[in-house]
C-alpha cells in the first residue's frame, strides 16, 4: 500500500511560550499528488500546520507536541529536520528574507551544495529546475535586479532543484501583484499535474485558491473548520465570514440569490459560471 | 490638496515616472493602482517629499515639496508604509505613538493626551511590545501612530499586504470613517476588490505613466487600460460588463442581486 504524503493523528501543539494551543487535535491526510489550499485568519494555525510538515515543529520551534505527524511514513519527531526537509521543500511569504545569494545561479547552487549533491549531477539539476519554472533567462542575473514575482520564482526554482516530494508554500503571493500571483499558481498547478508533485499552499487570496486548487482546508483557532472540495467549502459563506475568510464575490452573489429564492444550483466560482448562472435565472429577459 | 504638475522622476540615470499630472481634492478617496514596478509607490513617496521630482512640481496644499521641509509636510500628510516593520522603531506601543507626535507637537501635556486618546480608539495596551504582536496588529499600530498626528491627507502604500480579510476590513473601515470626516485619502494598491469597496476615484499607473484617471465605472470598463496595467476588473464589475447594458455601473454584490431580482420580477428599472 502506498503511503500518504502527510498523515497527522490527534496532533496538538503549543509553542514554548504560548498560552494556548496553536494546533488542536488535527487529523489530516494528504495523499501523494494532491494540490491542497489552506486558508484562515491570522493566528488560525496555518503556518504552524505547515511547520509540522517540514519538521520545523518540533525541531526548531519547541513546545508541547502531542499526537503524530508522518511525512511519507516517517515520524517527524523521531527523524531529524534534515531528513524531513529533504522530503518537503518550503517557500515563504517574505521574498527577500529567504534569499541568501547575490546571483540567481548561486541561490540555486546553495541548496544543492549543502545537500552534498555530486558535482556532475549539479549542472543538470540546475538546468532542469530553471526550465520547470521558466526562468532559464534569469540564470546569470543579480537577485536584487529582479521583480518580486521573478524573485519568488527563483525561490521556487532553488527548492525544486533539491527534488522534494512535496512543496509547502506559505503565502507565496502576498507581496505580488495579480499577474505575478497568477503565474506562480499556474507554475504550481503544472508541477502538480505533470510531475505529480504534492503541493500544499497557505494563501489569503481566496480567488486564486478557488481557481487553482481542488481541495480547500479552512482553519480557525488551531482547528480545522472545513476540509473539502473548494465548491463545497464555499457554500458556507457565513461560517467562513465568521472565521475571517471572505468568498469570491461571485460566490457571495450566488449565495445572495439563493437566499432570495432566485437560484438553487451550485455556487459558481469563476466568472464564466457566474455569467451562465445569471443568464439562466433571467432566461429571455436580458 | 495634492497636485502633480508634469512630474517626472528618475534616479541613477533611470527614469521611472514620466510626465504625470493629476490633482487630488479635499475629501477624495483615491486609489492608485498598477502592477508591481509600475511606479505607484514612487508616486506616493513624491507626495510627501521623501522623493522630489526631477522635473515638474508637486504641490501639497499649495506648498512645493521641493522648497518645503519634509518635516513640515509631515504635519499635513500622514504616510503608512506597506511593511509596518519598516515604520515601527520603538519597543512599546506608547513610545511608538509618541515618536511621531513629538515631531509635530511641542506641548508635552497635549502629546500625552493624544497618546491616551489614540490608545483608547484602537484598544491598545500602551505597554506592549509591537514586535510581540501579529503582522495585522503591527499594521494597526503603525496606522495608529500616523493617525495620532491627525493628518489632513493620508497616504497608504499597500495597506493590507499580509493581512487576513478581517484585519484588512478593520483597517479599511477605520480609514473610511476618517475619509467621511473629511480626511483626504490616497491609497496605493493592486487589490481590485479593495479599490472597488472603498475608493471613489481611480488612477491607473503603468510603466511610470498615468494611464487613466476617473470614477470606478469608467476605469473598470476600460479593458485596454487595465490590460496595459496588468490588472483585471473586480469580479462583480467584470460580470456586469459581460451581462451588458441592464447592469451598467454595477460594482457590488447587493446591487447586482437587486438588479437581477428586478429584472426577474419584470419590474421596471
Amino acid at each position: 500500500m502506498s503511503k500518504a504524503m502527510v498523515q497527522t493523528k490527534e496532533l496538538c501543539f503549543k509553542y514554548k511560550d504560548g498560552k494556548e494551543f496553536a494546533l488542536e487535535n488535527i487529523g489530516l491526510t494528504i495523499e501523494k499528488g494532491e494540490l491542497v489550499g489552506i486558508i484562515g485568519s491570522s493566528g488560525a494555525g496555518k503556518t504552524s500546520l505547515l511547520y509540522t510538515m517540514n519538521g520545523v515543529i518540533p525541531h526548531h520551534y519547541r513546545g508541547d507536541f502531542y499526537g503524530e505527524v508522518l511525512v511519507d511514513g516517517l515520524d517527524t519527531v523521531d527523524n531529524t529536520m534534515d531528513r524531513i526537509s529533504r522530503l518537503s521543500g518550503s517557500v515563504f511569504q517574505d521574498i527577500d528574507g529567504q534569499m541568501v545569494a547575490t546571483l540567481v545561479e548561486d541561490e540555486i547552487l546553495f541548496g544543492l551544495e549543502n545537500y552534498g549533491i555530486p558535482r556532475d549531477e549539479i549542472e543538470s539539476r540546475v538546468n532542469e529546475a530553471l526550465e520547470k519554472v521558466g526562468i532559464t533567462h534569469l540564470r546569470y542575473r543579480t537577485i536584487s535586479s529582479l521583480s518580486g514575482g521573478e524573485k519568488q520564482k527563483v525561490a521556487l526554482c532553488a527548492i525544486l532543484a533539491l527534488k522534494p516530494q512535496m512543496l509547502l508554500l506559505d503565502e507565496p503571493t502576498a507581496e505580488l501583484d495579480p499577474q505575478s500571483s497568477q503565474q506562480i499558481f499556474r507554475i504550481l498547478k503544472e508541477l502538480n499535474e505533470k510531475e505529480g508533485l504534492t503541493v500544499v499552499i497557505v494563501e489569503q487570496k481566496i480567488m486564486l485558491l478557488s481557481e487553482f486548487v481542488k481541495r480547500l482546508i479552512v482553519m480557525e483557532k488551531g482547528k480545522i473548520l472545513f476540509d473539502d472540495e473548494v465548491r463545497e467549502v464555499l457554500k458556507h459563506s457565513q461560517a467562513l465570514y465568521e472565521a475571517g475568510v471572505n468568498c469570491p464575490r461571485v460566490v457571495s452573489l450566488s449565495n445572495a440569490l439563493t437566499q432570495r429564492g432566485l437560484y438553487k444550483g451550485p455556487a459558481p466560482i469563476h466568472l464564466d459560471e457566474a455569467e451562465t448562472m445569471v443568464k439562466e435565472i433571467l432566461h429571455g429577459k436580458i | 490638496m495634492v497636485r502633480f504638475e508634469a512630474v517626472s522622476f528618475g534616479y541613477e540615470g533611470k527614469q521611472t515616472i514620466y510626465d504625470v499630472t493629476f490633482q487630488i481634492n479635499q475629501g477624495d478617496f483615491a486609489a492608485i493602482i498598477g502592477a508591481n514596478g509600475a511606479g505607484k509607490t514612487t508616486i506616493s513617496k513624491l507626495t510627501n517629499g521623501i522623493l522630489k521630482p526631477t522635473s515638474g512640481r508637486v504641490l501639497v496644499k499649495g506648498k512645493d515639496t521641493k522648497t518645503t521641509k519634509t518635516s513640515e509636510l509631515a504635519r499635513t500628510i500622514g504616510f503608512l508604509f506597506q511593511n509596518p516593520d519598516r515604520q515601527i522603531c520603538q519597543t512599546t506601543i506608547r513610545d511608538e505613538i509618541m515618536f511621531g507626535l513629538k515631531c509635530v507637537l511641542k506641548d508635552n501635556h497635549e502629546i500625552e493626551e493624544r497618546i491616551n486618546q489614540t490608545l483608547e480608539t484602537f484598544g491598545f495596551d500602551g505597554s506592549r511590545d509591537p514586535f510581540s504582536m501579529s503582522r495585522g496588529e503591527r499594521q494597526r499600530i503603525a496606522l495608529a501612530s500616523v493617525l495620532a498626528t491627525r493628518p489632513e491627507i493620508l497616504v497608504l502604500d499597500e495597506p493590507t499586504t499580509g493581512l487576513d480579510y478581517r484585519e484588512c476590513m478593520q483597517i479599511m473601515e477605520l480609514v473610511q470613517e476618517l475619509n467621511r470626516q473629511g480626511t483626504t485619502v490616497m491609497m496605493v494598491t493592486h487589490d481590485m476588490e479593495l479599490v472597488n469597496d472603498f475608493a471613489s476615484r481611480v488612477l491607473v499607473v503603468g510603466g511610470g505613466r498615468l494611464l487613466a484617471d476617473g470614477d470606478k465605472t469608467s476605469v473598470f470598463r476600460n479593458a485596454e487600460v487595465l490590460k496595459a496595467a496588468s490588472l483585471m476588473p473586480p469580479q462583480i464589475s467584470a460580470l456586469a460588463q459581460r451581462l451588458g447594458e441592464p447592469f451598467e455601473g454595477i460594482h457590488h454584490v447587493d446591487e447586482m442581486a437587486d438588479r437581477i431580482q428586478c429584472l426577474k420580477e419584470g419590474a421596471s428599472l
